[in-house]
């Protein structure tokens, strides 16, 4: 509790599991819980085995989530994710299709992902005036589009060779690999973004990007750092797509970025920048899965699906918003 | 500094440099193949692009203001599939009332994307995904997920598209009524005087009486109410409703504005900025064909790099002017 002073910053609550259940992380687990209950009434057919086998499709954004928050938290935007998931995606199917062994495939992927985060990057650092939402909308366009002239009139392209993808989508018993991969993951992002210098000034940064640069924080190259890895997330993100589709078209990956930022703000990371952390969001992404797998189940029409998730997202930002408004219009009235 | 020469004025205006560039295109594209400039071919240019540059005029207020809506293709679907349904079940018949239900529910999907924003402080990219969800999934389900209102359906209803009022297209009309409605108003009314007070600093306009959310949910209203609109015009034009029309056409919308000058940030563009930008996407998509060597796969890629070229020329621009103010104050 802050003290007389108010200089005291050990801010311990009363009581912690009444703290813990009210944040937004606690509100997020329960909120877990009350959705698998209501896809096992709703669906027969929910149950573990069966999430666990059609996971792997919705899995694969999870990945792009976990990159986002950090640009969330910078106080950023990156809506081109999706277009390199598509191109990195054609790419490796072509290289797939050449012959090159499958060591190869997966590099051209993580390269492809990674240049094109690097192109952003690269932007976005030199002019660092330029809003980001325009110039990863305009790399939005551009990486779709060199997809489309690589697809070429066709504009899909199919495996025909799917044995090292058949590969990356196996599984330990009944658990697919990729719920390994997003754990791991999950778990290296949260320590670097919580517990690191590193996601530290992330903080800074998103807080307040001026105050960061006087006290010595390099934010251009941690800006650049940032974008370049969501390039190669979504290059493994690519992956794992072609994995369960065996191909890639000009669709591909389309919409990726708002499911991956719909998560993420979901999950408690403003978009303003500086608040939220990693487990929020993973939590966030799961209850968005099993919503996904459990109405899809009962042939639930996927825009139904997608209009309780808007709705999810919407009042996740709006309603904390009211209940502040709210207390603080009685603080007045009190006082 | 009084005798400007016309090269400085040129280029020290957005809109002259634009409007430049824009005619630099058409002589060009011209030249290549003459049966680009006819006044039929310009006419249908805008009549194919109407929906774009309709919605653009909404985009340039929310955009003054410093906001975005990504939602607002999905309000044209709901609005479009809305009164498809209508006209294919027969409820409706008549053209001006199909046009007055678009209308309205796009201003009162806009309305509803306005209270989120100003009133609960959700960040407006955010809020209007959102709504972009869920806008598109109420056109789906209006549409008993996934029906078609095609043309012989529509009844009288297409004509709109393709009768004439003196000499020019119905929906040509509706265009220019539109931009020369919006030029006053963004101009010379107090009300589009203070959007432009709100996106280039909203504490002094606060402080100078502004009700800064109140002027934040009108954009987001009028936004609507032009979604609305572009999606009467969109089943008028295409002489079909589907749920999934236009979807991603909100990129393009966001482009012509970012292209016409239009500032992300808040306070700076202009309606005339917003139709030379409109108006160049348009050529652009509209000559690439004609152009031997660049086929139609070329579009999107040309597109992306003109709006990263015209973003950053813009910056550096700045920067130029902003370094020349310093040294004459150094003097």
């Amino acid at each position: 509790m802050a003290g007389k002073s108010g200089r005291s910053i050990n801010n311990v609550p009363e009581n912690p599991i009444k703290h813990m259940l009210l944040s937004w992380e606690g509100i997020l687990v329960v909120l877990f819980i009350a959705v698998n209950i209501f896809c096992i009434w709703f669906s027969e057919f929910y149950n573990v085995s069966s999430v666990l086998r059609q996971m792997p499709v919705y899995l694969a954004e999870v990945f792009l989530m976990l990159t986002m928050a950090f640009i969330l938290v910078l106080g950023e935007i990156d809506i081109s994710v999706g277009s390199i998931v598509c191109l990195s995606a054609t790419i490796s199917c072509i290289v797939c299709n050449s012959g090159a062994p499958f060591i190869i495939v997966i590099l051209t992927a993580l390269a492809v992902g990674t240049v094109c985060g690097a192109i952003n990057g690269l932007i976005l650092t030199n002019f660092p005036e330029l809003p980001p939402m325009i110039v990863t909308l305009a790399t939005q366009i551009i990486f779709r589009g060199i997809a489309e002239i690589v697809l070429g009139s066709g504009g899909s392209i199919s495996l025909s060779n799917t044995a090292g993808f058949k590969a990356i989508a196996g599984k330990v018993g009944k658990v697919p690999y990729i719920l390994f991969l997003v754990l791991i993951l999950g778990v290296i992002a949260a320590i670097i973004l919580g517990k690191s210098t590193f996601g530290r000034k992330v903080y800074a940064i998103g807080t307040n990007r001026v105050t960061a640069h006087y006290s010595g924080i390099h934010v251009q190259k941690i800006r650049f750092i940032i974008y370049t890895v969501m390039g190669t997330i979504s290059g493994l993100c690519a992956l794992f797509i072609v994995s369960s589709s065996y191909g890639a078209n000009t669709t591909t990956g389309e919409g990726f970025e708002m499911d991956a930022i719909a998560m993420a703000v979901f999950g408690g990371i403003s978009s303003t920048g500086g608040k939220g952390n990693i487990a929020g969001g993973i939590i966030a992404a799961f209850i968005i899965v099993c919503l996904r797998i459990g109405l899809g189940q009962r042939n639930v029409h996927s825009q139904v699906i997608l209009l309780i998730i808007g709705l999810l997202l919407v009042l996740a930002v709006a309603l904390p918003n009211i209940v502040s408004q709210i207390q603080k219009a009685a603080k007045v009235k009190k006082s | 500094m009084e005798n400007k020469s016309l090269m400085k004025k040129i280029t020290g205006s957005r809109e002259a440099l634009l409007a430049v560039i824009l005619i630099l295109m058409i002589v060009i594209v011209t030249i290549i193949n003459p049966a680009f400039f006819t006044p039929k071919s310009i006419s249908n240019l805008v009549k194919n692009n109407a929906v774009t540059m309709v919605m653009a005029l909404g985009m340039l207020c929310v955009m003054l203001v410093g906001g975005i809506d990504i939602s607002i293709t999905s309000t044209l679907a709901l609005a479009g599939m809305a009164i498809g349904m209508l006209i294919k079940y027969e409820y409706i018949s008549s053209t001006v009332l199909a046009f007055l239900i678009a209308i309205a529910i796009g201003i009162a999907c806009g309305l509803v994307v306005g209270l989120v924003i100003s009133r609960a402080d959700v960040p407006p990219i955010i809020a209007t995904m959102g709504f972009m969800y869920v806008y598109r999934a109420m056109a789906y389900l209006i549409s008993n997920g996934g029906e078609w209102a095609s043309a012989s359906a529509l009844g009288t209803f297409k004509d709109f598209g393709t009768s004439k009022f003196l000499g020019l297209n119905c929906v040509v009309w509706v265009v220019i009524v539109c931009y020369v409605i919006f030029f006053f108003f963004m101009k010379w009314t107090r009300t589009g005087r203070k959007i432009y007070a709100v996106g280039s600093n909203p504490e002094a306009a606060e402080v100078s009486g502004i009700n800064v959310r109140n002027i934040k949910l009108m954009v987001y209203t009028i936004m609507g109410c032009l979604a609305g609109l572009a999606g009467a015009l969109q089943v008028a034009v295409y002489a079909s409703a589907m749920p999934n029309m236009q979807k991603g056409g909100e990129m393009d919308v966001i482009a012509a504005c970012v292209i016409g000058g239009v500032s992300m940030s808040g306070g700076r563009g202009s309606v005339v900025g917003a139709l030379l930008g409109a108006l160049i996407l348009a050529t652009i998509a509209k000559a690439l064909p004609l152009i031997p060597f660049f086929d139609q796969l070329w579009l999107n890629t040309i597109k992306g790099i003109l709006i990263l070229v015209v973003v950053v020329m813009n910056v550096i621009l700045q920067r130029t002017a902003d370094n020349n103010a310093l040294k004459r104050r150094e003097m």
